[in-house]
């Protein structure tokens, strides 16, 4: 894995998962992962630096924007919402382009959890789509990273409406014979995990990410269940069938170098 | 085109009278309201329910077989809630689990196989958000339904008949046409789950439902159906005889071209359908135009 290049991303003083201290620089270096084998959320920016060869990422459609088609003013006006994220220097849920891994070309799309929760939009899923069938053209394999908390209640039901938007581009993609791996990263819920990110060829999930369809707090709210630990977590999707390995992050570019091969 | 016109004060005209948006999603949710099986009492008098995903269960919430429907077998489904407990615990509320995915998928491929045209009546809240249906892997049944819907080669007609309900209800409602009941709601998740996300707080159900256009005159203006249906006065509840002859009428009128349809191109129109969905409401400047696409739709009312 590429030591240095990965942007700088706020942790906090100790670590969640064994309460050490972390040193920024020391976790940037391994991936933001801890000794202990927690894994950081990592936004779009460091997704695409950790996995693309260095100058490799060439991205497209960044110019589709979000707009306010259902007027939604509160509690916040969703103009609000994507302004404020924009501030932040994020484009939109969802990046995608070309880059190379190890040599290899692929078509990259990447979720970004720090834009409104790495929702499923319309320009998400155009952009998904439109690289879904350039893949699925092309021939050159897609792969995926997902973080997100499903589809973006302020699209309302046009938001729902791009979970077949890109399923059928995944459809076309499977037809084409062109090889699809999926990396489901914490937290992949709702809309994403009920379209693309569990119908690829390989799905890979990262250690302690939790995956699933409804949440857990909706669950218990819901059923008055009580829920055992570890629901949800990658390692109990590994155990009901529907991820094929859980991968950390460290060993996460040599083993898509391995997959590309291996379906070339 | 520009956007959508909101009407006055969350209030959408419905028939000849005026209710507000949750008094329509009320309406929707009314335990009078006619489900699949009276629809199909009506429609379909032979219909002979088939049973089962042939991989470990049967899924209550959701009701599916096949029955003469004008002159013709078709294969007919829709969800079921109950009329009272025992039967709406059984039903589950109309919410399915991963089974329910799985068998309307089996029963597709063998319509598939006949040459069976496909009605889906969608009436849930939502898939079951439960513990089992996330261990038995809810996410890839929907996932996987909705993916395989487009490669059903023969037509599919949906209907929201009351509830649709999130990925849920597109599970069972990935179509080449899509009919909505006039007092039928269809949304991204409940106003109540809408509540919970985006105020944290479930008791702005309220406020969730008028803006996330919900009503079937809002999915009829964005595009999303191509026709809504429209009901007796004060609600389907109040005549189901009506209100299922009004159904059966849409439902053919909408089926009726597909038939004719060779296959492959059916296919690629309903991927088209989906693809450039979202296109029809001032996106197309940013999108591009809505390619592929007939103009021509079934007679709309409203």
């Amino acid at each position: 894995m590429p030591s240095g290049g990965l942007p700088l991303i706020p942790l906090p003083t100790n670590c969640p998962g064994c309460g050490v201290g972390l040193d920024v620089e020391e976790r940037r270096a391994h991936a933001y992962v801890c000794t202990c084998g927690h894994h950081f959320r990592m936004g779009a920016d460091a997704w695409i630096a950790l996995l693309a060869d260095p100058g490799s990422w060439q991205e497209r459609w960044s110019d589709i924007r979000p707009h306010d088609l259902l007027d939604w003013k509160r509690p916040k006006p969703y103009e609000d919402t994507i302004e404020a994220a924009r501030d932040d220097g994020l484009n939109e849920a969802v990046r995608t382009g070309r880059a190379t891994i190890d040599g290899r070309a692929v078509w990259l799309a990447v979720f970004d959890f720090r834009f409104v929760g790495g929702t499923l939009s319309i320009v998400a899923g155009e952009r998904l789509a439109r690289g879904l069938e350039a893949s699925a053209g092309s021939g050159v394999p897609y792969v995926l990273v997902t973080a997100s908390g499903g589809a973006r209640m302020q699209e309302g039901v046009l938001a729902l409406m791009q979970l077949a938007k890109v399923n059928g581009a995944v459809g076309r993609l499977h037809a084409s014979r062109t090889p699809y791996i999926s990396i489901l990263t914490d937290p992949t819920f709702g809309g994403v995990s009920a379209s693309l990110a569990l119908m690829a060829d390989v799905n890979i999930a990262e250690p302690g990410a939790a995956i699933g369809f409804t949440g857990a707090r909706v669950i218990k709210q819901a059923t008055y269940a009580d829920l055992p630990k570890g629901f949800q977590s990658a390692e109990f999707q590994l155990a009901h069938g529907q991820v094929d390995m859980v991968v950390p992050r460290t060993e996460l570019r040599r083993g898509l170098a391995q997959l590309l091969e291996l379906y070339r | 085109m520009k956007g959508l016109t909101r009407s006055p004060a969350g209030r959408v005209g419905v028939g000849r009278e005026t209710l507000s948006v949750w008094q329509l999603v009320e309406l929707a949710r009314h335990q009078d309201r006619p489900y699949f099986l009276d629809y199909m009492a009506r429609l379909a008098p032979d219909f002979v329910e088939l049973h089962g995903d042939r991989l470990s269960a049967d899924d209550p919430a959701l009701v599916a077989g096949i029955g003469t429907w004008h002159g013709r077998t078709a294969l007919l489904m829709g969800n079921q809630k109950g009329r009272n407990l025992s039967d709406r615990l059984r039903r589950n509320w109309g919410m399915m689990h991963p089974e329910g995915y799985r068998k309307a998928i089996r029963l597709a491929h063998q319509a598939a196989k006949f040459g069976f045209p496909i009605v889906c009546l969608v009436d849930t809240p939502g898939a079951y958000p439960g513990a089992g249906a996330e261990e038995r892997g809810i996410a890839a049944a929907i996932a996987g339904a909705i993916l395989e819907w487009f490669t059903i080669p023969v037509p599919v007609v949906a209907c929201i008949i009351g509830e649709g309900g999130s990925g849920g209800a597109l599970g069972l409602a990935v179509a080449d046409r899509v009919l909505m009941m006039e007092n039928s709601i269809y949304s991204v998740a409940s106003p109540e789950a809408a509540a919970s996300i985006v105020w944290r707080d479930n008791a702005r159900k309220v406020e969730a439902a008028e803006q996330l256009q919900i009503t079937s005159r809002d999915l009829l203006a964005m595009g999303v159906v191509d026709e809504v249906i429209p009901e007796p006065e004060g609600g389907a509840h109040l005549d189901y005889d009506a209100a299922a002859q009004a159904l059966d009428a849409a439902l053919m009128r909408a089926l009726q071209p597909l038939l004719e349809e060779d296959p492959k191109v059916l296919l690629e129109r309903r991927y088209e359908r989906y693809r450039y969905i979202d296109s029809l409401i001032g996106a197309a400047e940013h999108f591009g135009p809505k390619v592929g696409v007939p103009n021509e739709s079934p007679d709309s009312v409203g």
